[in-house]
């Protein structure tokens, strides 16, 4: 069954900035969904229309089977929302803030306790009860603000990029947690990053977005597949060579488009032997000054770039 | 309703700063003021001006409380928390509610040390224990009336340092044109029409009749209390109506 079903969804400001342009997406139940893009691609509109804090412009959105613009009150009792910033009252202790979030969502007081302590229990907040929250590390009030927003067993819980600022420890306890989630209590799980390897890391489905725009959307596993076998780097000594290179490169048949990475230029070309062996020749024959060449293993870094050049690459034939 | 009221007292007990700075000023100038005040308006036939400017200092310091309450949705939306509620499933009048009350109950608690502070200075309330109900329903109403108008007020600004410029902005007019510090018989012309406009007038002249009179003029006092009914119901529709247009981007 789809927790989510987007169609034709539009967000158009009052100040005429359009957010989210002919969105179309599906998110199944129990999966973790990752929603990728750069800044201004519309991710946190489309969050926080789904969460019944923005109308949309345009579109239809259905949740749990029931459409969002006609049942929002009923589709609060059923999500919850771990802002980019972290929403907990400092001035509440960690009991307090579970308490109050329990009240919000008019949990029963009986299961409500039982919650607090098995969400304390998985969360590994037993040892902070005593410490005021405003003492808190970023991480451990970022793991009270998510396990608060557990406490009303959401059906989806959607997360506006929650490991944003993190270090790479934190990022990856934060993964645990949410797989923990995932697995443990069948959440739905959206959301919204700006790190690729996280949306690798955890997600079934993946979604990429660019200028409100849905670029891409698939499994971790078909997203790579859409590159994997046809992907050539080559590093050149300084960036300023790989620009002029690029240029040169794109002229002559090889390749279907490239990118500039730092100094390398990453390429995605028809096959990737014939490519690399022409290309290789073409840099010796030419006495282009390079450091490597190789076929890589795409991350979802260059499937993204790719496909954000893929698509200007498209644009610009078009104009 | 409860759960926000709740919080947000938990939040003033925590901050026991954001309670004896709106009540230092009026404090102030019931002290200092009425000493003052007393020497040199021992001819115009007020025999006690600590009391008679009790009512007006109840209602500054009653604005003072009151702007608290759109202070906190500031202090909320820095820290998140305003997102969290809204998306909640509560009512938006709860919402409203639970932190108008807070502001009011506030008001309650200053109001209550203003008047400790007054029996220092012989002050009584002549109307006896009615007299008091009546007050204290008065101060209700006017509490909720202007934390409904500073909710809503909140709201439509960005930040809370303009915030604060407007309700200074407000509130202090309203103070000085009002029967706040002296008796408005002897006003003329435009000042007089605008003291009679103010509706603080009229709240604090009843107040004022409540402590001097030993009868109650229910005839000069439900006018007044069906007027601010109104101006309630009136500002708490407009903070339910621009909290609801929150969400409504």
């Amino acid at each position: 069954m789809l927790a989510i079903e987007i169609n034709r969804l539009i967000k158009q400001y009052k100040n005429g900035v359009k957010a989210l342009d002919n969105v179309n997406l599906k998110v199944n139940e129990g999966e973790i969904f990752s929603l990728l893009g750069p800044n201004g691609a519309g991710k946190s509109s489309l969050i926080n229309i789904l969460t019944t804090y923005y109308n949309p412009t345009s579109g239809n959105v259905t949740i749990l089977g029931k459409d969002l613009s006609k049942n929002s009150t009923w589709i609060r009792t059923q999500i919850a929302c771990v802002a980019q910033r972290i929403s907990i009252d400092e001035h509440l202790s960690l009991m307090e803030n579970m308490l109050f979030q329990s009240k919000l969502y008019k949990v029963n007081p009986e299961i409500a306790k039982k919650r607090i302590d098995s969400l304390i229990n998985n969360f590994e907040l037993s040892k902070y009860l005593k410490y005021p929250t405003a003492s808190y590390s970023g991480g451990i009030k970022r793991r009270l603000d998510i396990a608060m927003n557990m406490i009303s067993m959401p059906k989806i819980l959607f997360l506006d990029e929650p490991t944003i600022g993190m270090d790479v420890n934190s990022r990856k306890a934060m993964w645990k947690m949410l797989l923990k989630i995932r697995n443990e209590y069948k959440t739905t799980i959206f959301l919204t990053t700006h790190y690729l390897e996280e949306a690798e890391q955890l997600s079934d489905s993946i979604c990429i977005m660019k200028n409100g725009k849905v670029l891409t959307q698939g499994t971790s596993k078909k997203l790579k597949n859409y590159i994997n076998p046809n992907m050539i780097r080559i590093t050149f000594p300084s960036i300023e060579q790989a620009k002029k290179c690029k240029y040169t490169i794109d002229k002559i048949g090889l390749t279907k488009f490239t990118n500039i990475q730092d100094n390398s230029i990453l390429t995605n070309v028809i096959n990737r032997r014939t490519a690399f062996t022409s290309i290789n020749k073409w840099l010796l024959e030419q006495n282009i000054e390079f450091d490597s060449i190789e076929i890589i293993e795409p991350s979802l870094e260059d499937v993204f770039l790719t496909l954000t050049s893929s698509k200007e690459s498209e644009e610009e034939e078009w104009k | 309703m409860i759960n926000i009221l709740w919080r947000n007292i938990k939040w003033r007990i925590q901050n026991p700063i954001a309670i004896i700075i709106p009540l230092l000023q009026p404090l102030i100038w019931l002290v200092l003021y009425s000493a003052v005040a007393n020497q040199t308006l021992q001819d115009t036939g007020i025999t006690n001006y600590t009391a008679f400017i009790l009512p007006g200092i109840i209602i500054l310091v009653t604005f003072g409380a009151c702007c608290s309450s759109g202070m906190i949705n500031f202090i909320m939306k820095s820290n998140g928390s305003f997102f969290r509620i809204l998306i909640a499933p509560i009512s938006r009048t709860s919402i409203v509610l639970g932190q108008i009350l807070e502001a009011i109950l506030i008001s309650f608690i200053e109001v209550i040390i203003l008047f400790l502070v007054s029996l220092f200075y012989s002050v009584t309330i002549a109307s006896g224990t009615t007299g008091i109900a009546f007050m204290v329903l008065l101060i209700f109403i006017t509490a909720f009336f202007m934390s409904s108008l500073a909710y809503t007020i909140s709201l439509f600004l960005p930040n809370e340092v303009i915030y604060e410029t407007i309700m200074t902005a407000i509130v202090l007019p309203i103070f000085f044109l009002s029967s706040a510090l002296f008796p408005p018989e002897n006003l003329s012309g435009g000042l007089a029409i605008a003291v009679t406009l103010n509706p603080f007038t009229h709240i604090i002249n009843s107040l004022r009749s409540l402590i001097f009179e030993k009868s109650i003029l229910l005839e000069n006092i439900l006018p007044v209390i069906g007027l601010f009914i109104i101006l309630c119901c009136g500002s708490f529709a407009l903070a339910i109506w621009k909290l609801k247009k929150e969400t409504a981007n």
